[in-house]
């Protein structure tokens, strides 16, 4: 099992449509797929039109490994579950140490369930918190969407040297250019830049797309309605190289 | 959380079940009823889909296979004379029919028209919180709906309340294709070539040899259509395997018939069975086929597809001589005249052991052969001739075929240990002799048919000495086997077994002292 985090220290930059997109692309190559939205502005949950629960507002709920895996819903999707939003760092602890662990309670139960993921995808708070530091020691790797523009450069260079001061694994970062617009000068020189800088930028990149902006509008992931051919096939050549980076075998 | 299949004895009514939703969760039933195929439901002449509730039907040149059990419905093309898994491409419904019979042509059991459909239970954000699929068919003037909810992971509630729903609009728990079949009319007569034949322990063992024959008799008799047909080689195989176990119960049930009758009898049953010998063996060559041509060297090859090309065209000519024999008078005569005689028995003299009851009767003979088995296996080593292997396959075969006579008089599961423990050894001296027939076969052909292959008799007689080399070594392993799977039949288990089942009082003798 791997666990791909979706991170962002900026906000705005398409990381929940990234995150809801790529467990969409992991699922339907027929990964078994878990979508854990940590992020409470996040929007993973609308996305897939999974309400939380009445139980899942209420804290420490997750005290039990019972109490996570009741909070698991299924998607509309096949191989596609979701664990909607408001975990607690406590909670979130519990989860990943235990998820991490093959021979934790919470693997065994999943696995009683049939329900053992390949992939855990989380989509986390644009902060550096106690959780999101958490992620970045337990997340086989950090997939970080970029816009190319100065300001949010500047914030990628940031954690990338949040990573170098406090010895966390610079390597796990997987950088990826989002909502690209080729028209601009600024996006393509910044793209060019950055490209010699950072080594590890995935090949593919997320274009501005109206497609895109209106998940809202159909509230599910972008392949499910727009064409094959569109700016939304993207996402799934970006889990491919993802994938190849993770080492996500069969 | 277990879905919940279900059959519903009229169309399943989206409006009828959306009122007994629970009106405070504003569920959305959505539904699409499928298009509607006309086609036909194939099953195999044993049932074997029915009995492992499933439903295949072909439309057209599409084959659609339904698991009553999970709902699922697999697709695949198929041309519209298919009759065998094997014909089929790969494709996830020639798999799952591999798996439920690989020998068996799949034969259509009935005309019908059916479509499947997909709802979803929505709740008011338009998530979908329960899957349902819905399979309706239609036989002539009947119809029924069958159909198999899925649960959605964390949504429990809304599961129930579908099933609930479902429920009170008439739905009913139902995972039996015996039951669709029931509802729709559709008669399909169970098969099985290993009938249960009740027997009093009581009763004269007269009467029960002529009740198993009976028995038997029927299902040589049912084979015969489809015998005829040349639908499948299970019809033979299971013919001839009638007809062997009547043979049997007249040589070893001894002295229950007068001899004169008995000697007469086996002579009948024998030249029935005799008239398909050569279809059977052209049939097991057939089948072995891809087997045979692993075995040998590659540039054996085209010799070995010569004398396939051979055996297909003797295997016709063989067929149609035995559909001959089966239509004609002579051999309904003979047949009918067989079947009356062991149906009111007055035309069958007692032997002078015809009287004794059946119970008794059965303890002492299988005894004696349980026994004699032991004897001869007992003296076999490396050195044994394979005469003496031989006679060890036909006692245990006599043995078992006894067990399954007569298992309906002793415990079921102490009798069914016994046929299983000598399951193994008996399957190691069939393909023994198969190995040994075989060789006899392709040695026939050497000598008898050879001239036959003008031009290419080198490269026949290439293929089938490399065949019969190989077919010699498979037969030498299995021989080295049978010390090895007689000495795990030889175990104090099935000691115990057998002394408890078949010691009773006064049938000790001296082979005892064996155990």
């Amino acid at each position: 099992m791997k666990i791909i985090a979706c991170y962002s220290n900026k906000g705005g930059v398409g990381k929940t449509a990234t995150a809801v997109n790529l467990a969409y692309a992991s699922a339907i190559k027929g990964r078994r797929t878990l979508l854990c939205d940590l992020d409470p502005q996040g929007a993973s949950g609308f996305y897939f039109r999974v309400k939380p629960s009445k139980k899942l507002v209420k804290t420490a709920f997750f005290r039990d490994v019972q109490g996570l895996i009741h909070a698991i819903r299924a998607s509309d999707f096949d191989n596609l579950d979701l664990l909607p939003a408001n975990l607690t760092y406590r909670d979130f602890d519990i989860f990943l140490s235990r998820m991490k662990n093959g021979r934790s309670r919470l693997k065994k139960a999943l696995r009683k369930v049939d329900n053992d993921y390949d992939v855990i995808i989380l989509d986390c708070p644009p902060n550096i918190s106690l959780l999101s530091e958490n992620v970045f020691k337990t997340a086989d790797k950090i997939v970080v969407p970029i816009i190319p523009t100065t300001l949010s450069v500047r914030t990628f260079e940031q954690l990338n040297s949040f990573f170098k001061t406090n010895e966390y694994q610079r390597k796990k970062l997987l950088p990826f250019f989002s909502m690209v617009q080729k028209s601009k000068k600024l996006h393509k020189d910044t793209m060019a830049t950055l490209r010699k800088s950072y080594k590890s930028l995935l090949r593919n990149y997320i274009p501005f797309s109206t497609e895109i902006e209106r998940m809202g509008l159909h509230r599910a992931p972008v392949l499910t309605y727009a064409g094959k051919d569109s700016a939304a096939n993207i996402y799934g050549q970006i889990w491919q190289e993802i994938e190849e980076k993770a080492k996500i075998g069969w | 959380m277990d879905p919940f299949t279900y059959l519903i004895p009229s169309l399943l009514n989206q409006e009828k079940v959306q009122k007994k939703l629970p009106a405070i969760r504003h569920y959305q039933l959505a539904l699409d009823s499928g298009e509607k195929q006309k086609g036909l439901l194939l099953d195999t002449f044993d049932a074997k889909l029915r009995q492992s509730n499933q439903l295949l039907f072909q439309a057209g040149t599409m084959l659609s296979l339904y698991e009553l059990k999970t709902g699922q419905m697999f697709e695949q093309t198929a041309s519209e004379d298919w009759a065998f898994p094997a014909d089929l491409e790969p494709g996830p419904v020639s798999s799952r029919l591999l798996q439920v019979s690989r020998l068996r042509a799949f034969l259509p059991v009935a005309g019908v028209t059916f479509s499947l459909g997909h709802g979803s239970l929505l709740d008011d954000e338009g998530k979908t919180r329960v899957r349902l699929v819905h399979l309706f068919i239609s036989c002539r003037q009947r119809s029924v709906g069958i159909g198999c909810t899925q649960y959605l992971r964390g949504y429990d509630q809304a599961h129930e309340d579908l099933r609930l729903a479902l429920e009170e609009t008439g739905a009913v728990f139902c995972r039996d294709v015996g039951v669709v079949f029931d509802v729709l009319g559709i008669k399909q007569e169970i098969y099985t070539a290993k009938p249960k034949v009740a027997l009093n322990p009581d009763a004269p063992v007269k009467q029960s040899a002529r009740k198993i024959i009976r028995s038997f008799l029927r299902i040589a008799r049912r084979n015969e259509k489809g015998l005829v047909a040349d639908y499948d080689t299970e019809f033979l195989h299971d013919y001839r395997v009638s007809l062997r176990k009547v043979r049997s119960v007249l040589s070893l049930f001894k002295g229950v018939f007068s001899p004169e009758q008995t000697d007469q009898l086996k002579k009948n049953f024998a030249s029935l069975m005799q008239k398909t010998n050569a279809l059977r063996d052209l049939d097991v060559y057939l089948l072995n086929r891809s087997q045979y041509f692993d075995l040998v060297p590659a540039d054996t090859h085209e010799g070995l597809e010569i004398l396939f090309r051979y055996f297909e065209g003797e295997r016709q000519k063989e067929q149609k001589q035995v559909s001959r024999v089966l239509k004609s008078k002579e051999y309904q005569n003979e047949i009918d005249r067989l079947k009356k005689m062991f149906a009111d028995g007055s035309s069958l003299p007692s032997g002078p052991r015809g009287e004794e009851k059946s119970f008794e009767f059965a303890c002492g003979l299988v005894k004696k052969r349980y026994d004699k088995v032991c004897k001869i296996a007992r003296a076999i080593d490396d050195q044994s001739e394979d005469s003496v292997v031989h006679r060890l396959r036909i006692q245990c075969k006599k043995l078992r075929y006894l067990l399954e006579f007569f298992a309906p008089l002793f415990p079921e599961d102490e009798s069914k240990s016994l046929i299983i423990a000598l399951k193994q050894l008996q399957d190691n001296l069939g393909n023994f002799n198969d190995y040994s027939v075989q060789q006899r076969f392709l040695r026939q052909v050497l000598n008898n048919t050879i001239p036959d292959f003008n031009g290419r008799e080198i490269k026949v007689a290439e293929s089938i000495g490399a065949l019969t080399t190989m077919l010699h070594r498979l037969q030498w392993k299995e021989r080295r086997q049978v010390m090895k799977n007689f000495a795990r039949f030889d175990s104090p288990e099935v000691h115990t077994i057998v002394t408890k089942l078949f010691n009773i009082e006064g049938s000790e003798n001296e082979n005892n002292c064996l155990l």
